[in-house]
């Protein structure tokens, strides 16, 4: 079988689309093992070099660099011989072809006409690095993260503090506000913060939330944007999916904190699991997330293809940090990985048995049946236990017990919804090569599933499925997975992860600002059991995330690269609308099950969809349900629901690993004037007017509810000068009220975490 | 002095996120303008961004569907005497059929039912089909590119791909492209504003990220101007709420962010108070947009009277009119009900009544406010529809199915070159062809003179507005991206 395998991939090798590729990559990899050597004087090359080369040099000198093209993505590239010169000369460095282009004011490098030019630093710092040897070494994502003693997330942050230090912690109030909100999307509830604050004792507040049940719901919000979580199709008719069970399952694996690698294989492969249980058979309804449509005219072969291209990329974007799309066309510009490539990391996910298109139907197969929300899943797993218990003291005398718990089990499963699932076909659909993408355009034989030579081989024992997928992305000689997702937990924790790019990894990303503690952090989370709380616990009890989150004038850092100062930034879309409900009193804590629908605009869905949609039609919930968290907002994919929009939710069309932070007059107007803003407002107001005695207790438990913290000398001052206009305005108390709360709830008191 | 002092002593209201994200991005000029504000933008925006503009501002009039080139624009007499004859297969030549013909066991000739009549323009005349009598009075103003093709074949991935340039979701659309490369000049308006044309045959679906702003920021996409409830969402105040107990309101709320800010020092807060003075004027501008009782009864006259009734199609474009006026740049309409697989002359009268008389309208009315000169305005859809009939064919009545090789679409304005066509297809209006009718093999790989593909289009449309379009990139996963990707050829042929 082996052998196969290498005269197939010799045959490949001969091809001359990718020969002179793959043959040049060994080398360049071989030589990027040597890692960094560098002389004294030399520029770093992998975190000041290699960023230049990439982005300015390597569109033509790249991986998929012509075949006669000099080739500067690696050192045996760089100095072979061209007949009688090379771009780098390893004996006379003064001499090689890149540091004469590059001065060439007549022929200079790149060529007057291209789009990127190099600047001077750039010259300069490629001159320094050629006269010093022009010694290649690998890009750091691609090197397994080292083991860093001693390490820890203060000391590897103060060290980069030129000195100066930390930022003093930030008040009780503030801080009880900011955990609360980075672990839970809430604020503490009044006890909490009452004995926090008295007693100081921060582990046991982080302790408590840590064990609530908003903490799952929180944290699978960031999962969901990754893999493009929605409850609609997402193409052309944009139609209603059966996949809920699959959300309700992500919230409920953070709140149980299983261990991140079993998080990822069960997503990955639980379908190939021995005896999947239904927890591991709906959470593959990860593979099965991509849009789909059922399009009249549409092609069945074309969206195979490109369903699987988005399962490829969306695996590449949310575990490896890096952008595969490029290579769906050809060899990638900037990132070591060959056309071929990209097609046998797609083999992993070019089996699955769904038709490839998706019949406008919910139950798009195969499907299973999965508990419809969180109290369902909760008596589930209580009869699983019970089952395993009765099976653990041996079958046979406990007759009547196990007839009592098939009849449980038969009502539960009566209650049970559709949720979509992955299912490998018995025989492998044959994956090729396909030239510029094109889905008709296949090239040479058939590719066997495979990863990218770059990064750690694939685990000798494992099987060639997404089963054995799952243990390499989830093995400790992986250089991405961990710090990839590590990077991102940051993110979420602290408003910007310690690569800013936490989508991409590769050659084209940014540094790590903490290059270090990144490492540390990706070694410790897979020595820890990938223990998701553990981590943040760890992150969010750190001396670095307690300091005040106040601008210092000793650093000039408008960015925090520096970390010299706690987390500030706007909230998310859902965060905003869950807290307006929480402090309004409104909040329906009720987890999980389908979609729920609270107020939209008329007609929203109508103006764009087709009159064959079943959701052409919004029919907003009339109960409670509409008070649910915005976890549960029905995701229709072509049409989210503005609240979300507005304030930079994702489609989730696509992945999203970091929602931007937009600003805008339309925000302001749905802050002031959406119903549910309005409701909110009117809420808070009833219970300001019913709970306090008078309008300093009201004008400071407000402050509470929204900031932790009574309200300052001037916002009182604020407030009250307000409420008196409004009642000059012949406005009744409670309107006054609510015009009050509208304001507060509107301002970046709230809308920010600080 | 402290890290953002610098700003607030030069008065400018710059944000970290704006200073950062966007100078780090490596965006020239456009940052540049973003950051100074209205006035400096102004005076960039005249001279273009990349090279001088000629175009100051677009209208892109959408036509969701696929409108019909054989029965609008692309006069064949010779398949008249073809009716019902299976298309020869030298002219399909390997083109992929979607699945809703792709089983029909011939594809007969479908000639178009409608009378065409040469009309003078600039160059050698236009044919003109009776559906379109008001814009075939127009065409001295147009430039009609008979040749736009594309390689997508059904409306999701099309409709994605021309305006996004590609055919899978998740990049920004070209209006926002146009946000980000243009700014915003109007302090009570937004910069790009969609609007949803009603149609008697919507049978279209439109998705959110046809104006959305893909992996760019919110502040980029569409804002909708809609024709139901509140014209901008939640523009009105609830119910009670007066407009001075709004000024209150926001008086109050810019205390406590100054002093919000003043507490943390970030100057995205002094940003966001600028929005919400914004939102308060919008509250005013946009109601006197939608207020048409200034407009003339001659106007109206020009629009025809369905413009006095929100939503139509006319009423759209004469907002679009009103929008630019008030310094909008970047307007864009959308028309849904051209897919006619079945039934075409009755859903494409239909459809070409809904909007005939409004493109002309909006073309003359342009040209009498001295608008049309520096305002682009671009009519087009998805892509074309097949020379081949879908379903039965009658001389009266068919259906065409979707085809992506060639179809029409016309520009005005901008400096664009006035009373042209370009580009010739063969006597099927089924392939591009050469000046002698033979079948030309366009690529989007390289371009071939007398064609268009849809990158070729948004290049040019880009190049119209000052910007070039290999220099408009925005940094996303690694990699610079462009509204064309590495496609895109800016069609000299068509500048004036």
């Amino acid at each position: 079988m082996k052998e196969r395998y290498e005269e197939r991939h010799l045959n490949l090798s001969n091809r001359q689309d990718c020969s002179w590729n793959k043959g040049m990559r060994k080398i360049a990899i071989a030589c990027l093992l040597v890692g960094p050597i560098l002389s004294e004087e030399g520029p770093d090359f992998s975190t000041e070099i290699l960023p230049i080369l990439s982005n300015k040099c390597f569109a033509c000198h790249g991986p998929d660099a012509k075949k006669d093209e000099v080739r500067l993505d690696s050192y045996e590239g760089a100095t072979e011989d061209l007949g009688g010169y090379s771009a780098i000369d390893s004996e006379k460095p003064e001499n090689g072809e890149l540091l004469m282009r590059i001065h060439d004011e007549k022929d200079p490098m790149p060529p007057e006409d291209a789009e990127k030019q190099l600047t001077k630093a750039e010259r300069a710092l490629l001159s320094r690095w050629v006269k010093s040897g022009g010694k290649y070494a690998e890009h750091w994502a691609f090197v397994k993260p080292g083991i860093v003693e001693g390490g820890s997330i203060d000391r590897l942050v103060e060290a980069k503090l030129n000195g100066k230090g930390f930022a003093p912690e930030a008040d009780r109030h503030t801080l009880a506000r900011r955990v609360a909100m980075v672990l839970t999307g809430l604020p503490p509830e009044k006890g909490q913060l009452e004995a926090y604050v008295g007693s100081g004792d921060f582990e046991e507040l982080v302790d408590q939330l840590l064990g609530s049940e908003r903490f799952g719901e929180h944290q699978a919000r960031y999962w969901l944007d990754a893999v493009r979580y929605g409850d609609t199709h997402g193409l052309h008719l944009d139609n209603k999916r059966g996949i809920y069970p699959y959300r309700d399952w992500v919230v409920k694996a953070f709140n149980e904190n299983l261990p991140f690698d079993d998080f990822i294989t069960w997503q990955l492969a639980g379908d190939l699991l021995e005896n999947p249980t239904v927890a591991q058979r709906v959470a593959t309804g990860y593979v099965r997330m991509n849009v789909s449509t059922a399009e009249g005219g549409a092609i069945p072969a074309e969206f195979q293809a490109k369903n699987s291209f988005d399962r490829t990329e969306n695996f590449g974007t949310i575990f490896l940090g890096m952008t595969l799309n490029c290579a769906r066309c050809h060899t990638h510009k900037y990132d070591p990985i060959v056309h071929e490539e990209y097609y046998q990391l797609m083999a992993f996910f070019n089996s699955t048995s769904e038709s490839p298109m998706d019949g406008n139907k919910y139950e798009y197969k195969p499907v299973m049946k999965a508990p419809a929300n969180a109290a369902a899943w909760k008596q589930w797993d209580a009869y699983v236990k019970k089952r395993e218990a009765l099976k653990a003291r041996g079958e046979g005398d406990f007759a009547e017990v196990a007839k009592k718990l098939d009849e449980e089990k038969a009502n539960l499963e009566k209650a049970f919804t559709t949720t979509l699932v992955a299912e490998e076909l018995k025989k492998k659909r044959e994956t090729k090569v396909l030239r510029r993408g094109e889905y008709n355009e296949p090239m040479g034989e058939p590719v066997s599933r495979g990863v990218f030579e770059v990064l750690n081989p694939f685990p000798k024992d494992a099987p060639k499925n997404r089963l054995g997928l799952a243990q390499w992305t989830t093995s400790r000689e992986n250089p991405l997975v961990a710090r990839v997702l590590v990077n991102r937990f940051w993110q979420s924790v602290f408003g910007a992860g310690l690569v800013r790019s936490p989508e991409d990894f590769g050659l084209q990303g940014r540094q790590p600002t903490h290059p270090k503690l990144l490492d540390w952090l990706a070694v410790d989370f897979q020595e820890s059991g990938w223990d998701y709380k553990g981590l943040m616990k760890m992150m969010v009890m750190s001396k670095t995330f307690r300091q005040d989150s106040v601008r210092r004038a000793d650093l000039q850092d408008l960015e925090n690269l520096l970390l010299g100062r706690g987390p500030s930034y706007r909230l998310d879309a859902e965060v905003i609308r869950d807290l307006g409900l929480w402090a309004g009193g409104l909040l329906d804590p009720t987890m999980g099950g389908e979609g729920v629908k609270p107020f939209q605009p008329g007609g929203m869905w109508a103006a764009l969809s087709h009159p064959g949609s079943n959701t052409k039609k919004y029919v907003a919930d009339k109960d409670q349900r509409v008070f649910r968290r915005s976890l549960y907002v029905y995701w229709k994919r072509t049409s989210p629901h503005p609240m979300m929009t507005l304030f930079d939710a994702p489609s989730r069309e696509v992945s999203c690993v970091r929602r931007t932070s937009g600003n805008t007059p339309l925000q302001s107007l749905a802050l002031f004037n959406e119903p549910q803003r309005v409701a909110m407002a009117q809420g808070v107001a009833s219970r300001l007017l019913s709970e306090k005695k008078n309008d300093a207790e009201r004008v400071n438990q407000l402050f509470q509810w929204i900031a932790c913290r009574d309200a300052s000398e001037h916002e009182r001052m604020v407030c009250l000068e307000l409420l008196k206009q409004a009642k000059d305005a012949k406005h009744d108390e409670k309107s006054a009220w609510s015009q009050l709360a509208g304001t507060v709830l509107a301002s970046d008191t709230t809308i920010l975490l600080y | 002095m402290n890290e953002f002092g610098i700003f607030q002593e030069n008065g400018l209201s710059q944000t970290r996120r704006q200073l950062f994200g966007r100078a780090a991005l490596g965006l020239g000029t456009a940052s540049l303008a973003q950051l100074m504000g209205p006035s400096l933008q102004a005076a960039t925006t005249s001279e273009g961004m990349h090279h001088k503009a000629t175009a100051k501002r677009v209208i892109y009039l959408f036509m969701s569907g696929g409108p019909s080139q054989h029965d609008m624009w692309d006069y064949k007499p010779k398949m008249q005497g073809m009716f019902g004859k299976d298309l020869p297969e030298y002219v399909r030549d390997g083109q992929r059929i979607t699945g809703m013909t792709s089983r029909q066991k011939t594809l007969p000739v479908c000639p178009s039912k409608y009378k065409f009549t040469r009309q003078e323009n600039n160059q050698d005349g236009v044919w003109v089909s009776e559906l379109l009598p008001h814009t075939a009075k127009v065409v001295k103003d147009l430039c009609v590119v008979h040749t736009t093709f594309t390689e997508a074949i059904n409306h999701d991935p099309a409709i994605t791909y021309i305006q996004t340039g590609s055919q899978i979701p998740g990049r920004p659309s070209m209006g926002s492209w146009l946000s980000y490369g243009l700014g915003n000049v109007n302090e009570n308006l937004p910069g790009y504003v969609v609007m949803h044309a009603k149609s008697s045959h919507a049978e279209q679906s439109l998705f959110g990220r046809l104006w959305g702003s893909g992996f760019m920021p919110s502040e980029y996409q569409g804002v909708l101007l809609r024709s139901q409830g509140d014209p901008v969402l939640y523009l009105g105040n609830p119910k009670g709420v007066s407009r001075s107990d709004r000024r209150n309101q926001l008086d109050a709320l810019s205390a406590l962010n100054y002093e919000q800010h003043q507490r943390l020092g970030d100057p995205e807060i002094l940003s966001r108070i600028k929005q919400h003075e914004m939102a308060y004027r919008m509250q005013t501008s946009v109601p006197e947009l939608m207020d048409l009782s200034s407009e003339s009864d001659e106007t109206f006259k020009l629009y025809g009277e369905e413009a006095r009734q929100a939503g139509t199609f006319s009423a759209c474009c004469l907002n679009a009119r009103r929008l630019i006026e008030r310094g909008v740049r970047n307007v864009q309409i959308f028309h849904r009900g051209w897919d006619a697989h079945g039934n075409l002359p009755r859903e494409h009268e239909s459809q070409c009544k809904d909007i005939d008389q409004a493109c002309a309208a909006l073309i003359i009315d342009l040209k009498r406010k001295g608008m049309l000169e520096d305002t682009l305005v671009v009519w087009g859809g998805e892509f074309g529809r097949t020379a081949y009939c879908q379903g039965g064919l009658k001389k009266e009545n068919y259906g065409r199915d979707h085809h992506p090789r060639c179809f029409t679409t016309w520009m005005a304005g901008g400096g664009v070159k006035p009373g042209i066509t370009y580009g010739r297809t063969d006597d099927f209006g089924y392939n591009i062809a050469d000046a002698d009718g033979n079948p030309l093999k366009p690529d989007k790989e390289k371009h071939t003179p007398g064609t268009m593909h849809i990158h070729d289009l948004n290049a040019t449309i880009l190049h119209l507005l000052g910007i070039d379009h290999k220099k408009l990139t925005y940094r996303y996963q690694g990699r610079d991206f462009r509204l064309t990707d590495i496609h895109g050829h800016v069609i000299k042929e068509l500048l004036a």
